[in-house]
């Protein structure tokens, strides 16, 4: 009993570090001050109202809620696609499109970023829009395929069968049978590769223009030349929003289940 | 409808993305990184590395730092697996939780909250001048501390999974036999507890170090200036120094690097491990 207690207490404590980064940015946004600090000094709004102010936070919150919306629905497209090739055929190649699917998570999102800037300035998109729409489909397909496997690979097929020969189209088949069954993985898919997209600095640093900044780069720019309590606000709105889509996706899914840690195979 | 072509339509679009966004600007960024000002062959990108001990220098600290965070967080993560194995499922819930949550939010964000923390005005000096333990602000920011600060919280979560995943299919019973048989809790953990978790701890140190080792935006956010690593000295030739090149060849010496040394690692445990099977 005791051994679980001490355990207990260092697992308090490292849950407690993990989160203090939010547990104080909140406080401090409310700040009545006109410096950085914590614990906060008096309460006040005037950093939320100073957010209003700074159209380069509004613009890129716009961009960045654009960006991982349409990526979030392309990719998903694109990955349960594929996913649902690679689960109902078996196909000479299909190990190669597996592991190519997947490969994107294996290389640093540097050489991603790296690479697509190289690349897109040649064919003339680089600081577009487009350029960095596709970037994010592309680090976002690898988490849609493997959820959508996930899902397949205990999708019993003889629904599908069970459809058919009761007469059914196969689009109805599709939209009555399979889509509602798979709808977890799906709509779970949808839901990372939006929070993917909506955090992801280190691959948009090097595809952005001016007119196409993102929210957590223009925060990462932001922070280097100045630390005041309006870089707190902006990050309280964005972990509110992120909370929204978390909770989102401990609903549909689970996070246990998404970070493929099974509680039920002890 | 054709096997054959159901497979293309369903597989093209998504293949389209990955060849044009993926393996053709690699190959391309591989081409570029041989080249010199007037696209000729070089191989100089890549020679300077070893020549000038600045990039060398600037590698190994790179190291330092990823070695510095794999300990770290290790020696936190270890326990939180360990209460997660013998917690049950709600609690584990809640631990699972709390650790993956802030995962999902942006890790300037998290970076952002550790300078509030640590920084020269920040909670901990602040209070410790208060109470009157410090008189000058202690310097825990803007060093290779912040950074492995910085970067134990980002990846502490991958190094929990991979020992919890472990720990979960370890039979309990083996540690009930161990010290019905007299082990004390020690030798139970060196014993059975730990051999049994060598899995889980060689893919969480090695997910750990190689994320650390690529790791662009926690060096820069709170190692400042003065804590360049192998990404940021990267990023600076590609958008700065505009030597693209150069940059390329870094980002490729940083990877390839990575690798080599994951693999020594990995090769290292195994021959170990076969050496005290066959030895007993």
């Amino acid at each position: 009993m005791k051994k679980i207690n001490v355990l207990g207490l260092i697992t308090f404590f490292v849950l407690i570090l993990v989160n203090l980064p939010f547990l104080v940015i909140v406080p401090s946004s409310f700040t009545a001050a006109g410096y950085l600090a914590f614990p906060p000094e008096g309460f006040s709004l005037q950093w939320y109202s100073m957010i209003l102010e700074r159209p380069e936070f509004i613009e890129s919150l716009w961009t960045s809620l654009k960006l991982a919306a349409i990526t979030a629905i392309l990719a998903t497209f694109l990955g349960t696609l594929a996913a649902f090739a690679l689960s109902k055929y078996k196909f000479r190649g299909s190990g190669v499109i597996n592991a190519l699917m997947l490969s994107p998570l294996t290389v640093p999102s540097l050489i991603i970023g790296i690479s697509a800037l190289l690349f897109f300035t040649r064919i003339g998109i680089a600081g577009t829009f487009t350029g960095l729409l596709l970037a994010h489909i592309l680090i976002s397909i690898p988490y849609v395929v493997r959820l959508v496997l996930t899902g397949l690979s205990t999708f019993d097929y003889t629904l599908e069968k069970a459809g058919y020969m009761l007469g059914a189209h196969p689009l109805r088949v599709f939209w009555d049978i399979t889509l509602p069954l798979l709808r977890p993985a799906i709509v779970s898919g949808m839901i990372f590769s939006f929070l993917t997209s909506f955090d992801n600095v280190t691959v948009s640093l090097f595809l952005v223009a001016p007119d196409t900044t993102t929210l957590p780069l223009a925060i990462f720019t932001y922070m280097q030349e100045t630390l005041d309590p309006l870089v707190a606000s902006i990050s309280a709105v964005v972990i509110l929003l992120s909370l929204v889509f978390i909770v989102l996706l401990e609903k549909v899914y689970g996070l246990e289940r998404l970070f493929g840690l099974n509680s039920q195979s002890h | 409808m054709n096997k054959r072509l159901s497979i293309t339509l369903l597989t093209a679009p998504a293949m389209i993305v990955l060849l044009g966004v993926f393996i053709l600007p690699m190959l391309l960024m591989l081409m570029l990184s041989f080249q010199d000002d007037n696209q000729a062959f070089t191989l100089k990108n890549y020679a300077l590395f070893i020549q000038d001990s600045f990039y060398l220098e600037i590698l190994w600290r790179t190291i330092r730092v990823s070695l510095w965070t794999v300990l770290a967080t290790l020696l936190l993560g270890f326990p939180v697996a360990m209460y997660m194995a013998q917690a049950s499922g709600k609690m584990r819930g809640i631990v699972t939780m709390f650790i993956l949550a802030p995962h999902l939010i942006s890790v300037v964000i998290r970076n952002f909250g550790w300078v509030v923390v640590l920084g020269e005005k920040g909670w901990i000096n602040e209070t410790l001048m208060k109470l009157g333990l410090i008189e000058q602000p202690l310097r825990l920011l803007y060093n290779e501390l912040g950074v492995v600060i910085g970067l134990t919280d980002s990846f502490i979560a991958y190094m929990v999974l991979a020992l919890a995943t472990s720990m979960y299919a370890i039979d309990p019973s083996l540690s009930k036999a161990a010290s019905i048989l007299g082990a004390s809790r020690a030798r139970t953990f060196f014993t059975v507890t730990l051999p049994l978790t060598l899995p889980g701890i060689i893919a969480g140190t090695t997910l750990v170090f190689s994320l650390s080792m690529s790791a662009f935006v926690t060096p820069a956010l709170m190692g400042g200036t003065s804590v360049k690593v192998m990404p940021v000295i990267a990023y600076e030739q590609i958008m700065a120094t505009l030597n693209w090149p150069l940059g390329a060849a870094l980002a490729f010496l940083l990877l390839g690097s990575t690798i080599l040394l994951v693999t020594l690692y990995t090769k290292l445990i195994e021959t170990k491990r076969y050496k005290e099977v066959f030895a007993s």
